[in-house]
């Protein structure tokens, strides 16, 4: 990738980020952990938050912008907005609240589906709460088994304890440069010719997820 | 014998291949110069021998390309002043000589030959017209050939070159030779002739006569026949094209043909264009295996055999020429794309209409718009009186919203259509277009009519280009605007509705409740379930709310530059949620004039309530209404500690929220300035910014349309068309980045995307037809496509499909028993108008058509048995050989007869 006519010269790809899942589930502040390792009980979101962060993964420089959305139903059809051109996905449901887990199929799977302009975008499935582990609801298995079936990551982790945080994140950008076309998109100094990169009908370019 | 010197001779040189030197060294007095001309085939044969098949190919023999596999050396030779072409022509795999394989030489089928030589004279006609001359050629290669134990079939071209005859000869062994001799009637075939049965006693009456030593028994005549046929012409191609003119002059403009039925009548791309019949026709070649036949009379009955008689039946379609050449969307893409190169020279569209304008100069010759009353039709088309339905979905591929531009049927992608058969597809006639449609866009504002093939509910579909979206929310705010003016004469009766409704809910519930209802409630939808206020005893009210503000691309964009801007400010919210949220706080205050944040927070973020008792109520905002609701006064529970925590920026929105019904309230999203600034937006697009987005929603309107078409279950189509969504997705990326630097480039990436398009829509032509073809025979359409599927794979990188490549597919398909009815119905049986024009004489009719032609091969068999011929009879002592054997090929005004005839010398 051509990274010499980079207008920005202090990054190497840009990716946007999104987080979702139902009020609650600890969103912001799994933002919050990651961004500056603090944990707080945050206000509620209103509406959505934005957050940058940049980080050095595989030896390229990264800017990540997290979009942190409200997860109150009256904000949906403000949030969806945000889906547009994010290259990954987080849903995030509480471990210790069940229905938070069953909303991701019942609502949140399909408002990816809706508003999502990427194809290739990766979507990664992520219990929070761990920490909480005697008032767990939600088994590892059933998470695990979520992701299979919908084909995205999965992770459990703890926004408090700040388990899996980091590793949350980072599988999820691993996954985004290890796509092409996202790839593409995240590329600070792109160029696209798609004649002469690679033949068109590259099915690698639309077979993850 | 000359050839014994030959022979030493040839030792000496047979490192030595060129020809002179031989010659020069071939000084013998002996040797006649018949002799040397002998040993000069021989020499060549002799090497020819050595080499083998394969040593010839690696030598660079020439392959004949048709039939396959066949190849060719050859060597000049003299003889006195005259000379000669010596050629060898043979396979480089050896099988069996199966008869009516593809791949056999006229020679070969003619005689029943596998490799053999001919030689000609190198003349203008390369024939021998002397029938002395070509005697004595053919003994001096019978001499050469026997000399080197050869058992070559030879071949010398006789007679006038139309006729195609020749004689030939081959040595068997030493006992039997075979004879050879060809020719041809060009016309005026006799009656006779012209049936099996006549031919039968032909054949028949050159052995009865010639070899009268064989005890030939007439019954062991065997009978192969290989019939074609092909499909008669449609009847529309012969006669439509008078009838068809009248219209034509009208409807020309935009390349609409009316008339009568086309192939492709209800194909999805007949409202915009129609397509030639990539499959003109198909041949049908039936063949009949070794039948043993004892009498012409039974021959003659075989004239009338039916085609599930056949041994073998195959079928091949015959493609048009014009398969290279076809208007269809890619053509017109490709127009489009011209004219998106073109817009980046203008600001205004506008400049493209004015005459007077320099820019447009060069543009003049091919920028003829067509006439006003095409223009009124097209926009009629787009604007069409009365509402109508609209579904996208219904025309949507799975990849379609991949491609960003507007969804199909959609009054963008209509406009987009039909500006690429509108004129030519040039700029000046797309600017036309645009400003007539835009115009009408404003009058449908002004009026507050509804926008035609576009829905007027729902959010903005952020996947679609950015005009659609626009024409999106104007959509959605000429219903606002029309609904706000008739609300103004609703509101007044709607009180009086609402008195009449909170009088009967009042008497179900408390007359308190009825009270404080009447004192200051306003925008009021209804109980939120069950759920009463913490601080009153009252059911809580669910205010009407606002709807969320719709906000196009461009405006998100807008709002993300803004909020980036900001950057990492620890705690950010946005603005217009904090209005929205305000705007629900105060309808919500409205609605419930005793309610406290808690209340709110209940309704809103029930998230955020901890209920004491779990099990119940709390929750759900709409949870069972029964009496208990009163009893369980005053609900349980408290604020999640997020929410209560101090410095909470809902409750510092709360504090500040008046209590206002949304009536009252400023509107989130204001239909007039919103829809002015749509307006304005169409108005004012720049050329470029225009044509990018059509050619996107171009490109997608028209997979979108032809991937509609029904092909059956040809799983290759379907790949090829998924596929071709990625490419038209990835390659129209650059198109919405603002600033694409390099416009050459773009463009020709775009005109390259348009071949590509135009090869999958004529495979999709093809696959259509070959579907509709076969629409009871599955299996035979699936394996003809896939045919020309791998034929015309490889030729799609490498431009266009020529002529010439056309013929190059010649593929024969098997057909099965089962699916021979569905072949018969290809031979419609004549009308009686077209059964006159020609006169049927040959018999072998298929539905009432005579074939294209019919091959029979006649051969009959001797037992060579005893006698003096045992010990050197090649085959050994009792074993059949073929010794007569005719070919014959032809019409009822052409016929080809061969014969060969093995016989003891």
């Amino acid at each position: 990738m051509d990274l010499s006519t980079s207008q920005a010269p202090e990054f190497d790809y840009l990716f946007k980020l999104l987080l979702i899942g139902d009020s609650g589930v600890g969103k912001s502040s799994l933002l919050l952990s990651f961004t500056s390792d603090t944990f707080e009980d945050l206000s509620p979101t209103i509406g959505v938050d934005f957050k940058i962060k940049m980080v050095t993964l595989g030896g390229k420089r990264l800017k990540l912008a997290i979009w942190d959305t409200a997860g109150q139903e009256r904000f949906r059809t403000l949030t969806s907005s945000y889906y547009r051109g994010a290259q990954g996905i987080i849903m995030v449901y509480d471990v210790t609240r069940r229905e938070t887990f069953t909303n991701l199929s019942d609502v949140w799977a399909k408002e990816i589906d809706l508003y999502s302009t990427n194809q290739d975008c990766i979507k990664m499935l992520v219990g929070n709460k761990v920490d909480k582990e005697s008032e767990r609801v939600v088994t590892k298995k059933e998470g695990i088994d979520f992701a299979r079936e919908y084909g995205c990551l999965f992770l459990e982790c703890s926004a408090k304890t700040r388990v899996n945080v980091e590793q949350c994140f980072e599988e999820l950008v691993l996954k985004i440069l290890d796509t092409p076309s996202l790839l593409a998109e995240g590329s600070s100094g792109v160029k696209k010719n798609i004649f002469k990169q690679k033949p068109p009908e590259d099915p690698a370019t639309s077979g993850c997820c | 014998m000359a050839s014994s010197k030959g022979k030493m001779k040839l030792e000496d040189f047979d490192e030595d291949e060129t020809m002179e030197e031989l010659e020069r060294f071939d000084d013998f007095t002996l040797a006649s110069s018949w002799e040397r001309f002998i040993s000069e085939i021989e020499a060549i044969c002799r090497l020819w021998l050595a080499d083998g098949p394969k040593n010839l190919v690696g030598k660079g023999a020439s392959p004949l390309g048709f039939p396959k596999n066949l190849y060719k050396v050859k060597s000049q030779l003299k003889y006195g002043t005259k000379s000669y072409c010596l050629e060898y022509y043979f396979k480089t795999e050896s099988g069996k000589n199966v008869e009516w394989t593809d791949d056999s030489h006229t020679l070969q089928l003619s005689f029943g030959v596998k490799e053999f030589l001919v030689i000609s004279p190198l003349s203008a006609s390369g024939v021998v017209l002397d029938a002395p001359e070509a005697s004595k050629l053919l003994s001096s290669l019978a001499i050469a050939l026997s000399n080197c134990d050869s058992v070559w079939p030879a071949f010398v071209p006789v007679h006038d070159p139309s006729r195609q005859a020749y004689i030939g000869i081959q040595n068997l062994g030493t006992v039997f030779t075979r004879r050879f001799e060809a020719d041809r009637i060009g016309s005026q075939v006799p009656i006779k002739l012209m049936h099996l049965e006549g031919l039968y006693e032909l054949f028949v009456s050159k052995f009865s006569y010639s070899t009268v030593e064989y005890t030939t028994t007439v019954a062991k005549v065997q009978f192969t026949m290989k019939l074609t046929y092909r499909t008669p012409p449609h009847e529309d191609d012969d006669d439509s094209a008078q009838v068809r003119e009248p219209m034509e002059s009208e409807e020309n403009s935009e390349g609409k043909t009316q008339g009568r039925t086309q192939w492709d009548d209800d194909c999805p791309w007949t409202e915009w264009y129609s397509a030639e019949n990539p499959i003109k026709g198909f041949e049908l070649i039936t063949i009949w295996l070794s039948k043993k036949v004892e009498s012409s009379l039974e021959m003659a009955e075989l004239e009338n055999a039916s085609l599930y008689a056949a041994d073998k039946c195959f079928l091949q379609p015959i493609l048009s020429p014009y398969i290279g050449n076809t208007i269809g969307f890619a053509s017109q893409l490709r127009l489009l794309v011209d004219a998106l190169g073109v817009s980046y020279g203008a600001q205004f569209l506008e400049d493209f209409v004015s005459v007077e304008n320099p820019t447009s100069d060069n543009l003049k010759s091919s920028a003829a718009v067509p006439p006003p009353t095409v223009l009124d039709r097209v926009l009629k088309d787009l604007f069409p009186e009365g509402a109508q339905d609209v579904d996208y979905v219904k025309g949507e591929h799975k990849n379609s919203r991949a491609i960003k531009g507007a969804p199909l049927e959609s009054l963008f992608a209509q406009f987009c259509l039909h500006s690429l058969w509108f004129g030519s597809c040039n700029i000046r006639a797309i600017a036309v277009l645009w400003i007539e449609f835009v115009r009408e866009v404003r009058w449908c504002w002004e009026e507050s009519q509804l926008l035609p093939r576009m829905v007027s509910s729902g959010s903005i579909d952020l996947s679609t280009c950015l005009i659609h979206q626009k024409l999106q929310m104007l959509s959605i705010c000429i219903e606002k605007k029309s609904n706000s003016i008739k609300d103004l004469h609703k509101e007044n009766e709607e009180k009086f509705d609402s008195l009449r409704t909170k009088q009967t809910h009042g008497l179900e519930t408390s007359n308190e409740d009825f009270k404080t209802s009447q004192q200051g409630r306003r925008g009021s939808s209804g109980f939120a379930g069950s759920m009463m206020l913490l601080n009153s005893c009252q059911r809580m009210h669910a205010p009407y709310t606002q709807d969320a503000p719709l906000m196009t691309e461009d405006m998100h964009e807008e709002r993300l530059h803004a909020l980036q801007a900001f950057g990492n400010a620890f705690s950010f919210s946005g603005q217009l949620e904090k209005d929205v949220l305000s705007s629900d706080m105060s309808a919500f205050k409205a609605a419930n004039p005793d309610a406290v944040f808690e209340d709110f927070i209940r309704w809103h973020s029930p998230g955020d309530w901890e209920d004491d008792n779990v099990n119940v109520k709390g929750k759900a905002r709409e949870g069972a209404t029964d009496g208990s609701a009163q009893s369980d006064w005053p609900p349980h529970g408290k604020l999640s500690k997020r929410m209560s925590e101090g410095g909470n920026s809902w409750r510092q929105i709360w504090n500040s929220s008046p209590a206002l019904p949304v009536s009252e309230q400023k509107l989130l999203l204001d239909p007039n300035q919103e829809g002015e600034k749509i307006l304005h937006y169409l108005e004012t697009l720049r050329p470029h910014q225009l044509l990018g987005q059509m050619v996107s929603t171009a490109f997608r309107a028209s997979i979108d349309t032809i991937s509609q078409t029904s092909y059956g279950g040809l799983k290759q189509m379907e790949k090829k068309i998924e596929q071709l969504y990625i490419t038209i997705s990835s390659a129209l990326k650059p198109l919405q980045a603002s600033n694409s630097s390099d416009k050459i480039e773009l463009i020709d990436d775009l005109k390259r995307l348009c071949l590509v398009f135009e090869h999958i829509e004529k495979l999709l032509t093809f696959a259509a037809s070959i579907h509709r073809s076969f629409l009871d025979a599955p299996r035979l359409s699936e394996a003809i496509f896939s045919q020309f599927f791998s034929f015309y794979l490889p030729r799609m990188g490498k431009g266009l499909i020529e002529k010439e490549n056309v013929k190059d597919f010649n593929v024969k398909e098997q057909v099965r028993a089962s699916e021979r009815q569905v072949i018969l119905d290809l031979f419609p049986t004549p009308t009686s108008n077209q059964s006159w024009r020609k006169v049927l004489s040959m018999g072998n009719l298929l539905n009432g058509h005579e074939p294209l032609l019919r091959e029979i091969i006649f051969s009959a068999y001797d037992t060579m048995s005893g006698g003096h011929y045992e010990s050197s009879s090649p085959w050994g002592s009792s074993e059949e050989i073929e010794t007569h054997r005719m070919y014959i090929c032809g019409t009822s005004n052409d016929l080809h007869v061969a014969l060969s005839v093995t016989s003891c010398d």
